[in-house]
């Protein structure tokens, strides 16, 4: 080891020349394949047409990425030198980049290149088959163009529906998959079983558990018999509803009842609608049990030592579960939280099956706005514009998370 | 509460004894109750679903609806593994094509995936905790961001109406990769040294010592992996075009449209795409529930 080290000065120098080639190679060959050009098979006839594509419209944006890649080989150059002398070191590097290699080449093609290509389009006009054309921020402007023109409320209307229900499947998601978990872990029988059974909603696809309730929401469908039947034994007349295509929303609802009216141009003081709570409904069908079974983990995870020390001081259960269990479950509670919201905020299976955003736009979600954005459902495809959509939505859910990370965290330093 | 007589102990005691039997007693039959009854929950459209899957077409259209069906109709099962939608799709293709994803994807993560969880808990390299702490970011960032581009890009690869659409990008997974790294990170290093004082390589130590020991973990992300591949539906929807590349979950989504009120077929279509899973469910559900479990915890 030491002989070689002495002569290390030059050993390493053209390693350190290859590993920069091959790096500035494969991130430039990456954002060659993600660069804002028009797409569609005739730009692909061949390699020209598609490098002459190229310079038309992303020369900045292959000059930045060229920029950062020179940078970053640079510094893996500088490190393939400095290990190479040392045989331990240099084997643990090589073997280290060829074991990552796959993960690390598809994911700088399939998340960092495509995101980096959509940041580039949401400020394009953009259809896949003509140019991108700057337009700078407009895309962004026109997704809050809602609140001064009430014909292009989409994106605030979809924003303003997934907020209501993230608002109300997160946290009656939690508080029954918490319920469910302590349930299972007192000590009962057939314990495996009941687990088992509680679960499976969460195996099957939700297309398959979606259409199983469009079925059972239908107007002569299950859902209206049974509470048909049920509040005809209570004595109360009650007269079928097609679940997924009643518009009026909760606190229209409530209004009405009181004699009231809510315009539909104040259609944001009308509250979710039954449909979207039908929908609201099933999504917490299919999630509750993952969160169950995360939470049975986590309560299996706690030290019995803890529960004993708490009985021999006299605690009674609700004392327990408030003082031992609850502040050993707040990690867990803000994992299912934030998870929660990330998918709530992302709803579109349900949507697309179920009710295509209807009725009156109470079920539009903005994943499904950006899907038929994107591929021109309801008009021109507006790509760049569906882009921008998406990075508004992540920066929403980024804010969310972010905000629910830190209230929930509060306090627990002292645990 | 300080009892000063013997003579009211003993009753006392006797009482209070005899009321908490039959308070454990209540108490554990209202929890087997619920537990019964959100079992049944669970279970209610499953079971709806398949009477449903049985009846003629006139029976699942008819109000009040009955619970049992009059005759069980098991031909309607038939009728739709015979489904024809032209230019190659038929019932048999669609499972064949489900299948065939969801094992590739699930046996490419478990093998990147194991690679890459062993270079990110055995190996020390400048640069391993950067990468690591990039892949952390990346399980932050929400689908919607990369769905419009990866669309563009797979029109650019011309992969549209391929599978390669689908397995490309899902070779590795930043979750698969998080789960096995944390799992190799509980294995115990005392026997790795010895095989490299024995002089061998990192392949063999990766192959020999950690691959055998890992194998639940290994064996949770292909069978979450699997599910995840079975029952995903927008990526499918956005690439695959033609019905002899649909996937089951696609072509449910169209025979919803082509069968309209015939609610007996689409509803066996939703059986044959749920079963194949929930039997590998109950077969592994250890796996699925440790993984869920363990995804959880270490999270």
């Amino acid at each position: 080891m030491e002989n070689k080290k002495t002569n290390s000065n030059q050993q390493g120098t053209v390693p350190a020349i290859i590993a920069f080639v091959g790096v500035v190679f494969i991130i430039v060959v990456i954002a060659l394949l993600n660069a804002p050009t028009m797409g569609g098979a005739r730009v692909m006839a061949s390699v020209k047409t598609y490098f002459s594509e190229v310079r038309a419209t992303a020369m900045p944006f292959m000059a930045v990425i060229t920029i950062l890649a020179i940078i970053g080989g640079f510094f893996i150059a500088r490190e393939v030198k400095k290990v190479w002398p040392d045989e331990r070191k240099r084997k643990e590097f090589l073997t280290g980049y060829a074991f990552l290699a796959p993960y690390l080449i598809v994911t700088l093609t399939f998340t960092v290149g495509v995101i980096l290509f959509a940041l580039y389009i949401s400020f394009n006009k953009y259809d896949i088959f003509t140019r991108p054309e700057w337009i700078g921020l407009d895309n962004y402007k026109e997704a809050f163009a809602g609140f001064t023109d009430s014909t292009k409320r989409d994106f605030l209307q979809a924003l303003y529906n997934v907020l209501w229900y993230a608002a109300i499947v997160v946290p009656v998601q939690t508080i029954l998959a918490l319920r469910m978990a302590t349930l299972l872990n007192a000590p009962v029988k057939f314990k495996q079983f009941f687990r088992t059974v509680f679960y499976a909603p969460s195996v099957t696809s939700s297309v398959v558990i979606t259409l199983i309730f469009i079925w059972l929401y239908l107007k002569n469908g299950y859902l209206n018999f049974f509470l048909q039947s049920v509040l005809g034994w209570v004595g109360i007349d009650f007269t079928p509803i097609a679940w997924l295509g009643d518009p009026r929303g909760l606190i229209q609802l409530i209004v009405e009842a009181f004699g009231g009216e809510i315009p539909s141009s104040q259609w944001y003081f009308r509250g979710p609608s039954i449909a979207w709570m039908a929908i609201m409904f099933q999504n917490i069908f299919t999630t509750v049990p993952t969160f169950m079974i995360m939470y049975l983990a986590a309560l299996q995870d706690i030290n019995p030592a803890l529960y004993e020390a708490a009985s021999i001081e006299g605690a009674n259960k609700r004392d327990v579960f408030k003082k031992v269990t609850r502040p050993l479950l707040k990690p867990i509670t803000m994992m299912i939280v934030v998870l929660g919201t990330i998918g709530t905020l992302q709803v579109f299976d349900q949507v697309y099956l179920a009710t295509s955003g209807g009725p009156l736009k109470t079920s539009l979600t903005p994943v499904y706005l950006i899907f038929t954005e994107a591929l021109g459902v309801n008009g021109p495809i507006t790509m760049g514009y569906a882009s921008a959509l998406a990075f508004i939505l992540a920066a929403i859910i980024f804010a969310l998370t972010f905000l629910q990370r830190r209230i929930l965290t509060k306090g627990t330093e002292m645990y | 509460m300080t009892v000063t007589t013997k003579d009211n102990i003993t009753p006392i005691k006797v009482k209070s004894h005899s009321q908490a039997v039959t308070e454990n007693v209540i108490k554990a039959f209202f929890r087997y109750l619920l537990l019964i009854a959100i079992g049944l929950i669970m279970l209610l459209p499953f079971i709806m679903a398949f009477l449903g899957t049985v009846k003629t077409d006139q029976e699942i259209l008819s109000y009040p609806p009955k619970f049992l069906p009059e005759v069980w109709r098991w031909d309607n099962w038939a009728r739709v593994w015979n489904t024809d939608l032209g230019a190659g799709g038929t019932f048999p293709r669609w499972l064949f094509n489900t299948a065939f994803l969801s094992v590739t994807v699930a046996v490419a993560q478990a093998a990147f995936g194991s690679m890459a969880a062993f270079a990110f808990s055995r190996l020390k390299f400048a640069g391993r905790d950067a990468v690591f702490n990039f892949m952390l970011a990346t399980m932050m960032i929400p689908g919607a961001v990369t769905l419009i581009p990866a669309y563009v890009l797979m029109t650019k690869l011309q992969l549209i109406n391929s599978f390669w659409s689908l397995i490309l990008p899902g070779l590795v997974s930043a979750g698969s990769i998080f789960t096995l790294t944390s799992f190799f990170r509980s294995i115990p290093v005392d026997l790795e040294e010895a095989a490299i004082i024995d002089g061998a390589t990192y392949m063999q130590i990766f192959r020999t010592v950690i691959l055998p020991l890992a194998k639940p973990a290994i064996l949770t992300v292909l069978i979450l992996q699997f599910q995840s591949m079975w029952n995903s539906f927008m990526q499918p929807l956005l690439y695959l075009n033609t019905p002899d590349k649909y996937v089951l979950n696609v072509a449910l989504s169209i025979f919803q449209q082509q069968y309209k009120s015939q609610w007996n077929l689409t509803l066996v279509g939703a059986m044959f795409n749920a079963i194949p899973v929930l039997i590998l469910f109950f077969i592994f559900s250890r796996y699925y529930i440790e993984g869920v479990a363990y995804a959880g915890i270490k999270g």
